[in-house]
């Protein structure tokens, strides 16, 4: 075995960071490993992808060019998929694409050794997965949300925006609790879109660690496996994380021409069928 | 080195239950998941059904990674 090289990547002791800490600070402000992480992902992101937009070719060249561009690909596909009019999809495509390979490259990024506690600076890991950080991924939950909230209304209209909630007349006091019910469903989908992405990519990373650390000496054996995981968990997560995201904009918004040509009333019953007074209100 | 006073403490003991316990439940669901999509391609072996069912997989882990990080957050026995 080579302890001195590989002991520089090992964790001695099983020491697991479940938490980001502050690294140094600018000023009153305190700058943690994983904002630290993120602006050097970030900058990679763009260096990277200016010059795969500068080099990319009618006739795929190969190398990482063509990788990116089919994951763009299939991205604009799956997203365009989710709704029902491409032109609408359009609007809604440069932020998720965005977003998806900012997650990806956050995730993919934390695998390689010297992230995580194997570099320390000041009794802290020096860089941790901006993903693995509670406050990352709320902030991304958060603004996503807040995209998907913000173009329902405006698709809708504010007053049909609440409308959709519920699913009946409102002197039914039952539809009601349904409607403020489902209103609340609709709050927690900013919370567990960030929870996901958050628990997922550091307890998977934790996992990788227990798993180093179980094996000792023969810790590459043991821990290979969980690395692939681990890999195949963050392509996931970064998948659905936006496929969420598109599903809950357009769930709202597809909503809106559901039966708008076919003559159906929203329950989905003809209007010329409008029989009882229920149903009438519910028309509008 | 775990002592045995360590070892049978009631803090490792409710980690070990909430970590079987809520362990329970996705893995049931996620059975479910798995088995409906074999069934679902089995039946209509054209459909593409693989990233939806990847959707409700991730939909029905967060609940397992609950219960597994609510762990960090229990008192040690000391």
């Amino acid at each position: 075995m080579m302890p001195g090289v590989l002991g520089k990547f090992a964790a001695s002791a099983l020491n697991v960071y479940i938490a980001p800490s502050g690294v140094f600070h600018i000023g009153s402000v305190s700058i943690s490993n994983s904002i630290l992480f993120g602006w050097i992902s970030t900058l990679v992101i763009v260096v990277v992808f200016i010059w795969v937009a500068r080099h990319i070719t009618v006739k795929p060249k190969g190398g990482i060019i063509q990788y990116i561009e089919v994951a763009a690909d299939y991205m604009v596909g799956t997203i365009e998929g989710a709704f029902e009019e491409k032109k609408r999809a359009q609007k809604y495509i440069l932020y998720f694409i965005t977003l998806f390979f900012f997650i990806l490259a956050n995730n993919l990024l934390g695998l390689i050794p010297g992230v995580g506690e194997s570099i320390k600076y000041s009794g802290s890991p020096l860089l941790r997965p901006f993903t693995a950080d509670l406050n990352a991924t709320l902030a991304m939950g958060v603004i996503t949300m807040g995209l998907v909230y913000g173009s329902s209304v405006r698709e809708l209209g504010i007053k049909n925006y609440f409308k959709h909630f519920f699913v009946g007349s409102l002197k039914n006091p039952f539809y009601v609790f349904l409607g403020l019910i489902e209103m609340i469903t609709d709050v927690t989908r900013v919370i567990s879109l960030s929870l996901r992405l958050f628990l997922n990519i550091s307890i998977v990373g934790i996992i990788v660690v227990v798993f180093a650390w179980l094996g000792h000496v023969i810790a590459p054996l043991t821990a290979t496996p969980f690395y692939f995981l681990d890999i195949f968990d963050d392509v996931l997560q970064a998948f659905i994380f936006v496929l969420l995201g598109t599903m809950y904009i357009a769930i709202a918004v597809n909503h809106a021409s559901e039966h708008k040509e076919d003559g159906l009333t929203e329950e989905g019953i003809p209007e010329t069928m409008n029989a009882t007074p229920d149903k009438v209100s519910g028309s509008a | 080195m775990i002592s045995f006073a360590d070892a049978v403490s009631s803090v490792n003991i409710a980690k070990g239950i909430m970590i079987g316990g809520g362990f329970i439940g996705p893995c049931i669901g996620m059975g479910i998941v798995g088995g409906s999509y074999i069934q679902a391609t089995g039946r209509n072996p054209e459909a593409k059904l693989l990233g939806q069912a990847l959707v409700f997989v991730a939909l029905v882990e967060l609940y397992a990674l609950l219960a597994f990080a609510s762990t960090f957050f229990m008192l040690s026995s000391k």
